[in-house]
């Protein structure tokens, strides 16, 4: 009794045995869709184990540049990481990728060992992956079109030896672009995104757009974080001194010195209160304020993050605040029911 | 658009059963999932009556099979075939819209680009 010939997928590159005839060996292009095949089918395989290995995933965006989402990424995740848990930070810029030099890796380069990339590891035991890792000279750029970007993306997912982790922080280029969409299409089980804004009405403008894409993608929008939500600024005087500040906008702001002679003013130097009047007006949480601190300028360039050269410091604990806000979500948000495929 | 949440997709011979949490239950043959395909070579077959009635004989002439089903992040699925486009991101809208015998594309022509 004859068998009808298997069906084979359609970009199969095995060929079915002629009845009677020898079987052809594989050509090298044959070999090569084979390898490609089987390391998409292990790709695959380790992204769906992610899911169980790495308790929460939160994607980092902003619809802005400039609004310091590498900073507030790398300090989320430093943040957890003082708290003692198991941290990964994914650096998905893959143009501009800022994420190594915050966290002191300059330099550094992928270790990949059978087919698998080790994160270095940075500050406070977080592992790290970013493009830079890949480029031999930091002036290099990476001029790569959508399908090349995807590829790497999913590389940067599927193929990387994260471990157990309690945290995965995932920083984005700005915008709603190839970047979120590849890894939101890519990565199972995200716990939400967060959108940094900064507080005036051009960075809003686009910070909307990234909670509309969110919501688009059903991923949960855990929460808007307004960076660089006023500057504080510190000076001495004779104790009971009554010091007025000219501050952006035309406004006074009024202080006394105590009675050691110390005095502080805010300055709304980027206007103030538009990140949580946004997440109000789209009914997502405002997750806090994070203030306008040099100290981020200056760790960022010498690699040194803010929360690691000032772990008690104002930036440090609204960090802490903000990561306490956020773990509350995540951690008690109610397991969605998965789609049964049968 | 709100829709109820897809909980249930089953697999048969020649159409799945879809079952959605308000408890609404569609099945789509896959004749019809294949032909709504919103890829970018698929979309724009839809755009005229002619193209389209082609895309739709082509699609049944295609041999007889059960695709693979995946999610694609929250929002979407995808249906790979060994034969035939296996491109196509189905929102779950348009899925809803599928099991409604309402048309995928709303009336609107494919834009390229849009997802």
């Amino acid at each position: 009794m004859s068998h009808p010939p298997k069906q084979l997928m359609a970009d199969s590159p095995v060929k079915v045995n002629n009845p009677g005839g020898a079987p052809e060996p594989a050509t090298p292009e044959d070999q090569k869709k084979m390898e490609t095949a089987y390391n998409q089918m292990k790709r695959k395989m380790s992204i769906s184990e992610m899911g169980k290995a790495i308790k929460h995933k939160i994607m980092v965006l902003s619809g802005k540049g400039g609004v310091g989402k590498s900073t507030v990424a790398t300090g989320l995740a430093l943040s957890l990481a003082q708290q003692g848990l198991k941290v990964g930070l994914l650096d998905i810029d893959i143009t501009g990728p800022n994420v190594p030099k915050m966290m002191g890796l300059d330099g550094r380069r992928l270790n990949v060992d059978a087919g698998r990339i080790h994160p270095a590891e940075g500050h406070l035991g977080v592992k790290v992956i970013s493009m830079a890792f890949l480029l031999e000279d930091e002036d290099t750029p990476v001029v790569w079109r959508g399908p090349i970007k995807l590829g790497a993306i999913q590389q940067f997912i599927g193929d990387v030896e994260w471990g157990d982790l309690d945290y995965l922080i995932i920083d984005f280029p700005p915008g709603t672009s190839d970047e979120p969409l590849t890894v939101a299409q890519n990565l199972p089980d995200i716990d939400g995104m967060v959108i940094v804004t900064t507080p005036q009405d051009v960075a809003l403008l686009d910070s909307r757009k990234s909670i509309t894409f969110s919501k688009s993608l059903k991923v949960d929008v855990i929460g808007v974080i307004e960076n660089m939500s006023g500057y504080t600024i510190h000076g001495k005087a004779p104790a009971g001194t009554e010091i007025e500040l000219a501050a952006p906008g035309g406004k006074t702001i009024k202080t006394t010195t105590n009675e050691n002679g110390d005095w502080s003013g805010t300055l709304d130097i980027f206007k103030a209160g538009g990140g949580e009047k946004t997440a109000k007006e789209f009914g997502v949480p405002f997750l806090g304020k994070l203030p306008f601190d040099p100290g981020f300028v200056r760790g960022g360039d010498d690699g040194v993050h803010r929360i690691v050269s000032e772990p008690e410091g104002p930036s440090a604990i609204a960090f802490a605040e903000i990561v306490a806000h956020i773990q509350n979500i995540v951690e008690s948000a109610p397991t969605t029911g998965k789609l049964e495929i049968i | 658009m709100d829709i109820p949440e897809l909980i249930r997709l089953e697999r048969r011979d020649v159409d799945i059963h879809l079952t959605w949490s308000d408890g609404t239950e569609h099945e789509v043959t896959y004749d019809d999932l294949r032909y709504a395909c919103p890829c970018a070579k698929c979309g724009p077959q839809r755009n005229s009556d002619e193209s389209s009635l082609i895309l739709r004989n082509n699609v049944e002439k295609l041999p007889r099979e059960i695709p693979t089903v995946r999610p694609v992040g929250h929002y979407a699925l995808s249906f790979e075939w060994a034969n035939g486009c296996s491109s196509g991101i189905h929102r779950f809208e348009r899925i809803w819209r599928l099991g409604q015998k309402q048309d995928p594309d709303n009336g609107n022509a494919y834009v390229h680009g849009v997802w």
